[in-house]
């Protein structure tokens, strides 16, 4: 890694999580809409890794850990929320799911 | 606790009360709303010998701590401005509940919870001395007369309900923004500290803070009284409300509007109450005339005493921004005279659509043959909100008349004009119902006054002879009050605002020289 | 570094091991020594006895500052500090989860659903709580929220078997995430500025920059967003309407109350730590989120016509005060936002509850309509939601006005003249909507419906929240001084 600069770390983050960001806006599919949730937070992964690297400390890496945890509990609990979603409805398009709006 | 907490505490017990007693038991409502009120006009009765004696003062003082950060008091008293105006709210209170005793017949026991709650907020207004319980008291005559309108209203009582209390709140928020704005200068809610600190020149507000402060005051004010072109409200509300809405909304809820210009926007903000005057008595003029034209095509007799409220309250208000000491008597007195006669005329309106069950001038005619009481009754209240001599509006309006023209004739010219026109629908509205043809409904259903109805209009009637030939029952204690309010207003418009403390002593002992001369 | 687990941390921590450990054990309880559905209420006097333990455990910390003059007590080397404001916060969670708990068994037998979870849900998501009003660390604070955060993803799509129920959990979760990643990666951006996850260290780094750094704009906006989804302040209140209307009344009470009151403690950790020196940049951002959510909240609950939606957006223009609060930033400002946000928690709390009541086997009770003629049918009901619409109107002697009070109180000391007269002037607007449901009330006829769902909890709780939400309008002294002793200084 001696030979790449911080910066790099920085603008892929940064250029990931802006495509999970676009990811969420565009796309109509739940699922793809929860991948790119994903996307953004290995977003936020990678430049705390890369951060902590730079620092030559823990914490950045502990953070990792716990956002990967949150990113799984959400998955899970996500997931079957889908799966009720998909049960009542037999679809998975957000634009077709909108008992909700007056 | 003295006399007059207790008459505030009363009636809010009286609705406790009220409110738990079982629904089943109407007359056991009725019975306890009339005790309570009627026991609080008696009570208030003795407030006012010792205000009599001295209006300038307040009396029966409270003065202790309600919430002490940020400092808000509960801090009563009355004095010779208050005083006819309690008494007004406690009077008609009684009334209400024998005008309503047959007329109101579904939810009884709320509507009188809300009577009495609606009372606590009017005697509140008028005895509060901190700005901030003043606020509280405002917005708490608010809710009840909501739901006087909102309830036991007419067809489109919903619409006018909800009318009048967006006005009404639209222009109090900004007060309260006005009256926060006045504590984090000074630090107290408090009318007499702050009036205090403004005498002694502690607290100075420049030209811009005067000018924004008192526009925050006026508007809302102004829409209470309500003046030209704020009134919009007014005649829907209470072509609406039931009839002890109606009374109490012209004769108790208008004058709070009026009673605050006196109270607190004349006294705190004087430099630009009179750089507004002008503009201001332009507006009254205008509601004068313009309501006086309104309600002569009103084919609606409530519509009609409606707008002719406006057209009277023009006169309150051109009496107060005339700064003059008659003016300002008359407009007082005023608003005494137009609770009266106008609370006399919509409780002999609702005597009449109880009969008729109808507000169409066309539906009546020749009543004077079937009632020839309740005609004769109403003839005196028409006399005397023409304001005929002898009868009470004819001194209100006459002070008020006397008052602008020592400031400008052309004033008093276009009010005179106002008169004229009252006389002319009045009138006209007195031909068209009780002469005429008789049409065979109400040959049917027209009866003469029961006696439950004789006693709520007796006190007013005799009121108005009263009020109308002896005035110095009422006017010493007023005039006392109004004197000092002058004289707060002339003294600080000499200095205007910035001026060095030094030169302030000597423009006050320059305008007590003058006073005395 | 000395010592791992001390005995302070331990101390700063009861709280949290209650709540978690009786969250747990509530889920374990329900199928393992209350099988039986008849024994379902003792979860809830379980749950009761959790909360017992949790305030017991605060109650001694608060004693334990009080008696040694402490302002604060940090633990595990800064992460957690219990100080005045942890506190005032902690006690409202309780508060409120005792109440929301005790008014849910009647709901969720009407609807059929488990009972287990749901109580270790709520333990759990005020666990989550506890973390975000007493995190002084940007893992602590992440943590908490995200707890937080996923039990309300399940309460809310509790009824797996409604269409409403688990859309609005949809919604919630997926635009929930979302505002988690915006949060997060502004975290990233902290922690490279300043190489620490600590918001004291954030702070001084930051302060140390220079005002307008790109780095720093990019993360204040990337958080700001963030936490402006989690209270749903405009422009990012899309999911509450939704999540409010589908979610199980009782959840969208402690949604509405719970929820809020931890996202704003947690904002005003981010804002008045690490960002406060860059004040200048978020303030205007956080002036247009308040004016809009004012806007956006109060006009479009006028057309409105079931209930919780209204109070949805009635939640939305109240936040839009509060960020009002912290925009002043003064001490008023801030004791305001306290004060403003339990008061908000309790008055919006009674109006949910009523809703609660109105929830019976053949009626949703969420239309403006199904209120029509309440003052007839259950005048008690009727009165205590006229309190709280006045309160949430704003008018006195309720408490709504107290807290709307000190709102522009402190932006008039601030010089916020205009802020202040809009905020006055969407009193007036909000009047008219929350007197639509007095109206119904009050004014229209009555239906023939059955009785009302009252059980001794509903009255009970209701009875607590009018109690609270009158008691501060007319004697505020006490309430206030709490408020004043959860300033962060």
């Amino acid at each position: 890694m001696a030979g790449v600069p911080l910066a790099w770390y920085l603008i892929l983050s940064a250029i990931l999580f802006a495509l999970g960001i676009a990811g969420f806006l565009f796309r109509r599919n739940l699922i793809t809409m929860f991948m790119s949730i994903e996307l953004m937070l290995n977003a936020v992964n990678l430049s705390f890794v890369a951060f902590s690297y730079k620092f030559g400390r823990v914490d950045g890496q502990i953070f990792t850990f716990f956002v990967m945890v949150v990113a799984a509990a959400e998955a899970a609990v996500g997931l079957a929320i889908i799966l009720a979603v998909f049960r009542t409805r037999k679809t998975l398009a957000v634009d077709e799911i909108d008992s909700l709006k007056y | 606790m003295n006399l007059l907490d207790l008459i505030l505490l009363l009636p809010a017990a009286g609705f406790l009360a009220v409110l738990l007693l079982p629904r089943r038991n109407p007359g056991a409502a009725r019975g306890v709303a009339l005790a309570v009120s009627l026991a609080v006009f008696v009570l208030s009765l003795a407030l006012a010998a010792p205000v009599w004696k001295d209006g300038s003062t307040m009396q029966f003082v409270t003065d202790a701590d309600w919430i002490e950060s940020p400092a808000i008091r509960y801090h009563v008293g009355v004095d010779g401005l208050g005083i006819w105006l309690v008494l007004l709210a406690t009077l008609l209170t009684p009334v209400c509940v024998l005008v309503s005793w047959r007329h109101i017949d579904r939810r009884v026991k709320e509507f009188y919870a809300f009577l009495l709650l609606l009372e606590v907020g009017l005697i509140g207004v008028f005895v509060a001395l901190d700005l901030f319980l003043f606020y509280v008291f405002w917005e708490v005559s608010l809710v009840p007369m909501y739901f006087l309108i909102g309830i036991w209203g007419h067809e489109r009582r919903i619409y006018a309900a909800v009318k009048f209390f967006l006005y009404t709140m639209a222009g109090s928020v900004l007060m309260l923004a006005c009256i926060i704005y006045l504590y984090n200068r000074t630090g107290t809610f408090d009318y007499t500290s702050l009036l205090a600190m403004i005498n002694a020149g502690d607290l100075i507000l420049s030209r811009p803070e005067q000018l924004l402060l008192f526009l925050g005051f006026f508007i809302a004010f102004a829409i209470k009284v309500p003046l030209f072109p704020l009134h919009t409200w007014l005649p829907d509300a209470h072509v609406e409300a039931p009839t002890a809405g109606s009374i109490m909304l012209a004769s108790v809820m208008l004058k709070m509007g009026t009673y605050g210009l006196v109270r607190f926007a004349l006294p705190m903000f004087p430099t630009a109450a009179r750089e507004f005057a002008w503009w201001i008595v332009i507006l009254a003029i205008i509601g004068i005339i313009y309501g006086a034209l309104v309600a002569m095509v009103q084919p609606n007799m409530k519509k009609l005493v409606a707008y002719s409220s406006v057209s009277h309250l023009g006169f309150v208000v051109l009496g107060i921004f005339t700064f003059t000491q008659a003016g300002l008597d008359g407009a007082v007195y005023q608003m005494l005279n137009h609770g009266i006669s106008t609370g006399a005329l919509f409780l002999l309106v609702g005597y009449l659509y109880e009969r008729r069950h109808s507000l169409e001038i066309a539906d009546f005619g020749g009543v004077a043959t079937a009632a020839p009481n309740l005609s004769t009754v109403f003839m005196i209240t028409m006399l005397a909100s023409i304001g005929l001599p002898m009868l009470n509006n004819f001194v209100g309006e006459f002070l008020v008349l006397v008052g602008s023209a020592q400031v400008d004739f052309r004033w008093t010219v276009f009010a005179a004009i106002g008169v004229i026109l009252s006389a002319c629908y009045m009138l006209w509205l007195y031909q068209r119902v009780f002469f005429g043809e008789t049409p065979e409904k109400v040959r049917e259903k027209v009866y003469d006054l029961r006696p439950r109805e004789w006693a709520a209009a007796i006190p007013l009637v005799a009121l108005m002879v009263w009020m109308g030939t002896v005035t110095k029952t009422f006017l010493p204690p007023v005039s006392a009050r109004n004197a000092e309010i002058l004289r707060q207003t002339t003294v600080n418009a000499e200095f205007l605002v910035e001026a060095p403390p030094g030169a302030r002593g000597a423009a006050a002992e320059a305008v007590e020289v003058a006073d005395a001369r | 570094m000395s010592q791992y687990y001390t005995s302070t941390d331990h101390f700063v921590l009861i709280p949290a091991l209650m709540l978690a450990l009786f969250g747990c054990a509530v889920l374990l309880f329900d199928f393992l020594i209350f099988p039986h559905p008849k024994q379902r209420k003792w979860l809830i006097v379980f749950l009761i006895i959790g909360e017992i333990f949790t305030g017991a455990g605060l109650w001694r910390q608060q004693s334990f500052l009080s008696s040694y003059g402490l302002n604060e007590l940090t633990a595990f080397n800064g992460t957690l500090t219990i100080d005045g404001f942890a506190l005032f916060f902690n006690w409202l969670f309780v508060l409120l989860s005792v109440l929301v708990a005790i008014v849910s068994y009647r709901y969720l037998e009407i609807e059929n659903e488990h009972h287990g979870e749901y109580y270790g849900l709520i333990l759990l998501a005020q666990c989550g709580m506890f973390f975000m009003a007493t995190g002084t660390d940007l893992i602590t604070l992440f943590l908490g929220l995200e707890l937080t955060a996923l039990s309300f993803y399940v309460m809310v799509g509790f009824l797996r078997t409604q269409k409403r129920s688990n859309e609005a959990a949809m919604k919630y979760l997926l635009l929930g995430a979302f505002s988690s990643g915006l949060l997060v990666y502004g975290f990233s951006l902290f922690y490279g500025l300043s190489g620490s996850t600590k918001i004291v260290d954030v702070a001084d780094a930051l302060a140390a920059r220079e005002p307008g750094d790109p780095l720093v704009v990019l993360a204040m906006a990337a958080v700001a967003v963030g936490v402006l989804f989690k209270v749903s302040a405009a422009p990012f209140h899309m999911w509450a309407p939704d999540a409010y209307e589908g979610a199980p009344t009782t959840i969208t009470a402690f949604l509405a109350t719970g929820s809020k009151a931890a996202s704003f403690a947690f904002l005003m950790r981010i804002f008045l730590g690490p960002l406060e020196s860059a004040r200048p940049t978020w303030e205007p951002l956080l002036i247009g989120a308040a004016v809009l959510s004012l806007f956006i909240g109060n006009i479009a609950a006028v057309t409105q016509t079931n209930v919780k939606r209204l109070l949805a957006y009635s939640s939305i223009s109240h936040a839009g005060y509060i960020l009002l609060g912290l925009i002043a930033g003064n001490e008023t400002g801030l004791i305001g936002v306290a004060v403003y946000v339990a008061v908000y928690a309790f008055m919006t709390l009674g109006a949910f509850l009523v809703l609660v009541a109105l929830r019976r086997r053949d009626l949703i009770g969420e239309d403006i309509e199904d209120l029509a003629g309440l003052m007839e049918s259950s005048p008690g009901y009727a009165v205590l939601m006229l309190i709280f619409m006045l309160s949430l109107a704003g008018i006195p002697p309720t408490a709504g006005f107290i807290g709307k009070y000190y709102i522009l109180l402190a932006l008039i000391q601030t010089g916020h003249y205009t802020l202040a007269v809009i905020a006055a002037v969407f009193v007036a607007v909000a009047i008219y909507y929350y007197f639509r449901i007095v109206r119904a009330m009050f004014v229209s006829e009555r239906k023939e419906t059955a009785p009302l769902a009252s059980t001794f909890g509903i009255k009970v709780a209701l009875a607590v929240s009018g109690v609270l939400t009158l008691g501060i309008g007319i004697y505020p002294d006490p309430f206030l001084r709490m408020a004043g002793f959860s300033l962060i200084r």
